[in-house]
């Protein structure tokens, strides 16, 4: 009931697939980026993220993925969004971040566009 | 369409992070000024203006402008947000930088330059925050000339809408709108008022939420720890006390709910409201003392007297069993307090006010008869001695309230600012002269 952040991390073939569910906010942004970090430690390298249960994402949550974002650049991997609903999806469209992140309805897309 | 992910070199969330203090900044390196750059490139960016009371005066709307520049920069951290403030006469607050240029309320004057500041500056957007009593002049109407002198589109949010109005607050209200290119209201009840009793068009209202603040909840037995009031059945109210508050109502239903809850308490958070100490002093705030003696209840009913920073008023939401807000006007059309407890997931019991008759819908919490210190007790007892029932909305509540919360009001905002900014200036509302005559004006009464 109470706004939290569930992470769980799948295999798609060789891509993580990071499912999120719940709220991304200052709380819970730390859970991510770790999340992140600890993949990429392990050597990954491709990472989709799936937003079809994240209900909010504030300011704190964007800085993460564009953090992770970076991180992941910085390796020449590569980060792809999927299921965002249409709150999330407004809040890259108002910030314009929907030009920084790739982000597809579908997973299969996004692990393709990897 | 989806985009494929640029491959920026080099770094940060720092754009984002810097702002919102997220720990991203740890990882902050040189080369992280091309990602910092890049972002600049990239972020929409809008530069908004809010015309409105600002801490460290204490008021409501000061509270809310602040929380809601704050919230918005969050998401633009590129931008250059202003405020103007609407000040006193004499005193000049020590604002902080973000206050660019002071109104002094009663100097019409002062308005017309502020609009010519506005007009001179790199501003996309400004965002009036109304309430009558705010502005100078009869019911506040300076504020029309400073729109009628101001070249940018502008965004009007409206603290009070009145169902009967007296007729020059609805003039007011009606220019407002048709010198706006939008004006928000914060229920949708609000809404209706405004077309139905001020012919206000339908497409030029918005319903955004209050915002409240982003709380993760904690137990109250561990925030009662915390405050040293453990064990004890805790009713709290808060916020600028004045007499609109009908606080007695609630310290008066005390002696019926102690008949079950022996230990319980009740928090009265809040100095008395500055404009009411101003012509009344704190008379109102000794007559709720007096009627504590009288009563009885000194180990029951505790007075906060002094102005609660946002964390240490979380903390007490938190230790809260039962919110109590027990306004005596139906008009209220929105409260800040209430939609704080909401956000902390809250069971409430309110007066039927507009706001609260409809945020606490559906179970949202309960409502009482106004001036009546029966009703609360009998609904503070039956929520205490039913948890099932108490959960139950406290987690209604608290849905809310994440929907509610500033990130989110911040985003609707957003968008309405980032839609009304194409406008050079509002392009005239064809409002109807009259409308409704039903809707009467009534004759001005004590």
């Amino acid at each position: 009931m109470d706004a939290d952040l569930d992470i769980k991390i799948r295999r798609m073939g060789d891509i993580p697939v990071v499912d999120l569910a719940g709220d991304i906010d200052g709380y819970t942004c730390i859970k991510l980026r770790d999340v992140i970090i600890e993949l990429l430690k392990a050597g990954d390298r491709k990472v989709v993220i799936s937003m079809a249960k994240v209900s909010y994402i504030d300011s704190s949550g964007l800085g993460t993925l564009v953090g992770g974002l970076r991180r992941i650049n910085e390796h020449d991997g590569g980060l792809a969004l999927s299921g965002a609903g249409p709150q999330i999806r407004k809040v890259l469209s108002i910030t314009g971040l929907s030009k920084v992140f790739s982000v597809f309805n579908d997973e299969t897309e996004a692990i393709r566009s990897l | 369409m989806a985009r494929k992910a640029r491959s920026v070199e080099p770094t940060p969330a720092e754009a984002l992070a810097s702002v919102d203090g997220s720990s991203e900044r740890d990882g902050w390196k040189p080369e992280d000024l091309k990602m910092f750059q890049f972002l600049r490139g990239v972020l929409n960016h809008i530069d908004i203006a809010y015309v409105a009371t600002y801490p460290p005066q204490e008021c409501g709307i000061a509270t809310f402008t602040r929380d809601l520049a704050m919230a918005i920069s969050k998401y633009t951290p590129f931008s250059d947000p202003v405020v103007v403030a609407v000040s006193g006469e004499a005193d000049i607050e020590p604002y902080p930088k973000i206050v660019k240029f002071q109104i002094r309320k009663p100097n019409p004057h002062s308005y017309l330059d502020a609009a010519e500041f506005l007009n001179q500056s790199q501003i996309s957007v400004v965002n009036i925050q109304h309430e009558y009593g705010i502005f100078g002049g009869q019911d506040g109407e300076y504020i029309l000339d400073f729109l009628k002198k101001l070249r940018k589109p502008a965004v009007a949010t409206l603290h009070t809408v009145l169902f009967d109005p007296y007729p020059n607050q609805r003039r007011i209200v009606r220019e407002i709108a048709e010198l706006c290119s939008a004006v928000v209201v914060m229920v949708k009840m609000g809404k209706q008022m405004l077309i139905e009793n001020y012919g206000i068009p339908p497409e030029r209202i918005v319903v955004i939420r209050h915002g409240v603040p982003n709380v993760h909840r904690v137990s109250a037995t561990v925030a009662k720890k915390a405050l040293g009031i453990s064990d004890r059945p805790v009713l709290s109210t808060f916020g600028l006390i004045n007499r609109g508050k009908g606080v007695e109502y609630a310290i008066r239903a005390m002696p019926r709910i102690l008949e079950k809850h022996p230990d319980a308490l009740y928090l009265v958070l809040g100095e008395t409201h500055p404009g009411v100490r101003n012509y009344e002093g704190e008379s109102y705030r000794k007559e709720l003392l007096q009627l504590v003696a009288d009563l009885g209840l000194e180990q029951h009913v505790r007075f906060n007297n002094r102005y609660l920073m946002l964390e240490e008023l979380i903390s007490y939401l938190c230790a809260t069993d039962v919110y109590i807000t027990s306004y005596v006007n139906r008009d209220q059309i929105v409260s800040g307090t209430l939609a704080y407890a909401l956000g902390c997931g809250k069971a409430i019991v309110s007066t039927p006010y507009l706001y609260a008759e409809e945020v606490l819908s559906k179970g949202k919490g309960m409502l009482v008869d106004f001036r009546s210190p029966d009703e609360i007790s009998q609904a503070v007892d039956y929520i205490l001695l039913n948890p099932g029932f108490r959960e139950e909305m406290e987690a209604r509540a608290y849905r809310y309230g994440r929907r509610a919360a500033w990130f989110n009001v911040a985003i609707d905002y957003l968008d309405l600012f980032h839609s009304t900014r194409s406008l050079p200036k509002a392009a005239p509302a064809v409002i109807p002269s009259r409308v409704n005559p039903n809707k009467t004006d009534r004759s001005k009464t004590a």
